[in-house]
């Protein structure tokens, strides 16, 4: 009898031996890999910040008037040799270098809310519109042509900003009432206040002038051009500070995506968490809707192509998701200008499309990639 | 009333009069009951005994309607939920993820009750993360995606986890529920050689009888007994909590008691029971 119980219980322990043998050799290895795997990231990093510089000097290269790379170079590093430069100059520096900026900040901006969003209702479909914020903000600005007659002033922004600040309110007083089911309280109060913003949005359109709502129709299609050097510093700052409190953030966002109890069980206090970060997303999404109208699916498929790739919870994949983000947005915009000679393309526009399709290929490689 | 005079020093945890009711339903009725230092104590009962929610008052999630949970004398809402969370680590069933963390991300998130926000893991984190995915044999896999693992590999990263926290009291609410038999060892046995405090809920009496030192038995949120696998696990109460009817031996490796079951449940008429 005892016998077999040493026998059956000596099955388990020479394994355990065995793993435990197996394990040194491997925890050397996976030291030197680890340490590979921080080279690659670096590398990869450092590749995308010079991505990311070379796109900015496309961004300020091409447009309606061709301007040589020549002379960019000469236009951001003035000499004394090159006369020529005044027009050009001004061109890149008054026009240009702003919007290339304006959409690089969108673009990270966007990119970075709809992954705090992402990850705090561990909703991969959550985008920074889905909670209303854009429709306020256009609600904002509708009142504000019904009201004042004119088409778009210095109050635009600020309309536009006060309207997604009352429908973040509205959103964080009915999430924050909710103690249990935040989530989907979340959730479902966004889209009925995104609903709800649009049909006074569209009541009041129906009593304006065609003019007013064919402006209103382009601003809610996004784009850059209304950027300038002044305009740029909030934006920055709000951005940048949110992306510093997410990354000092990034093990309790981790710690959300293992539900709400096992969150509370690592200390965190998880509905306030929660509504803090919704309330950063919101702040950086009624920035730019502010600034730049209704760019649309930048938020949702950034972050999704990113952690195809990488982990999510590292500050690598973070800080990739706001510069991958910030790329894309600046080749949207180029493109955007280029496109149609003479004419802007809505930015919303090309971001929907260009975004669409690219999504869709990933998914059909990642369906016909063998796991 | 007077459990809580009894309270001895050594007690880790103690619950006094812990009342919980949601919705109008009793789900918690006036459970006392105190938890040695370096004990493995098992709560028993039948599905919607409470076992879940008795387990979320002792760790913060719930809050009761009355009595008091303390840990080392201290009313564990009166301290600081960081603070609990360095003490205090625990591994829920099954958690979903669909976002693609690895095994060491996973492993890492034990590390936040002791990191301030800015604070960066350092090589002694990185060692004790990886120690402690060496330790429930998951070196291969650390950078491996989470949701790829298999049932007990899961349990096994969370327990990692819970190492990494290096708390003195680990709670497990059904750990083991639909994982293979060979796992559930596995992971029970991990728990043990931890060498902490231990409590954990479980579906398979025999299981608890061999590895626990205490036994709570939970019937309709009423605490029904405690004490030793053996004052436990007797067939009245196997009859009385469980309504099942079953031989209890004593299993020929560790002398605890060993259940066996009788079968036949479905062919009585009136109730009655073959045995």
């Amino acid at each position: 009898m005892f016998n077999t119980d040493v026998s059956k219980n000596g099955s388990s322990a020479p394994n355990k031996l065995a793993n435990q043998k197996q394990n040194k050799p491997i925890k050397n290895t996976q030291g030197a890999w680890l340490e590979k795997q921080h080279i690659s990231q670096s590398l990869v990093t450092l590749i995308v910040v010079f991505i990311c510089f070379i796109s900015l000097f496309c961004g300020l290269s091409f447009g309606a008037a061709d301007i040589s790379f020549a002379d960019v170079w000469h236009s951001i590093l003035p000499n004394e040799e090159a006369q020529d430069v005044g027009f050009i100059q001004r061109i890149i520096w008054e026009l240009r270098m702003p919007r290339a900026i304006l959409a690089f900040l969108a673009g990270s901006g966007l990119a970075v809310s709809g992954l705090i969003l992402q990850t705090v209702t561990r909703n991969p479909l959550a985008d920074p519109y889905l909670f209303g914020i854009s429709s306020g903000a256009s609600l904002g600005v509708v009142i504000l042509i019904s009201l004042t007659g004119g088409i778009f002033t210095v109050m635009t922004p600020i309309a536009a900003f006060a309207g997604s600040l009352v429908a973040m309110l509205m959103l964080m007083l009915i999430a924050g009432r909710r103690q249990s089911q935040q989530v989907e309280s979340m959730l479902l109060a966004g889209v009925a206040l995104s609903f709800l913003f649009s049909s006074f949005t569209s009541l009041l359109l129906y009593h304006t002038d065609p003019q007013a709502v064919t402006a209103v129709l382009f601003w809610t299609m996004g784009s850059f051009s209304r950027a300038q050097w002044e305009n740029l510093l909030f934006p920055t700052i709000v951005i940048t500070a949110c992306i510093i409190l997410m990354l000092a953030y990034r093990r309790h966002l981790n710690a959300m995506l293992l539900g709400d109890e096992s969150a509370t069980t690592l200390g965190i206090k998880v509905n306030r968490f929660r509504l803090i970060m919704l309330l950063l997303s919101s702040l950086i999404t009624a920035t730019l809707v502010s600034m730049c109208g209704g760019i649309g699916f930048v938020g949702l498929m950034i972050p999704h192509i990113v952690r195809f790739f990488v982990s999510q919870g590292t500050v690598f994949g973070i800080l990739l998701t706001a510069l991958i983000g910030g790329i894309f947005m600046v080749w949207v915009d180029i493109l955007s200008r280029t496109v149609l000679e003479n004419q802007e393309l809505p930015v919303g526009v090309i971001t929907a499309a260009s975004g669409s399709i690219f999504f869709l290929t990933l998914l059909y490689f990642r369906k016909n990639r063998p796991s | 009333m007077s459990q809580g005079l009894q309270i001895s020093k050594s007690a880790l945890l103690t619950a006094e009069q812990l009342s919980w009711c949601t919705d109008g339903n009793l789900i918690l009725d006036d459970i006392s009951f105190s938890i040695e230092q370096g004990s493995f104590t098992g709560i028993l009962g039948p599905n919607g005994a409470g076992k879940s929610s008795l387990l979320r008052c002792l760790y913060r999630f719930v809050k009761p309607d009355q009595g008091v949970v303390s840990f080392e004398q201290d009313d564990i809402w009166q301290l600081n939920a960081n603070d609990y969370a360095k003490n205090v680590a625990v591994v829920l069933q099954e958690t979903p993820s669909h976002f693609n963390l690895t095994v060491h991300d996973v492993v890492a998130l034990g590390l936040i009750p002791h990191k301030g926000i800015f604070a960066r893991a350092n090589n002694s984190d990185d060692e004790k993360i990886a120690q402690a995915i060496e330790q429930v044999g998951l070196s291969h896999k650390e950078q491996q995606n989470f949701e790829h693992l298999s049932g007990g590999e899961k349990q096994r990263a969370l327990i990692a986890r819970a190492i990494v926290q290096s708390p003195r009291l680990l709670i497990m609410d059904e750990p083991t529920s639909h994982l293979d038999v060979r796992y559930q060892i596995q992971i029970m046995e991990l728990a043990k050689s931890l060498g902490i405090t231990v409590i954990a809920s479980f579906h398979d009496l025999n299981l608890a009888s061999a590895m626990c030192d205490n036994l709570l038995v939970l019937k309709q949120g009423e605490l029904v007994c405690q004490g030793t696998p053996k004052a436990v696990l007797t067939k009245e109460m196997l009859s009385d909590v469980f309504g099942v009817c079953a031989h209890i031996s004593e299993h020929h490796q560790h002398k605890v008691p060993h259940i066996s079951y009788y079968y036949g449940y479905i062919h009585n008429e009136h109730g009655e029971r073959h045995v």
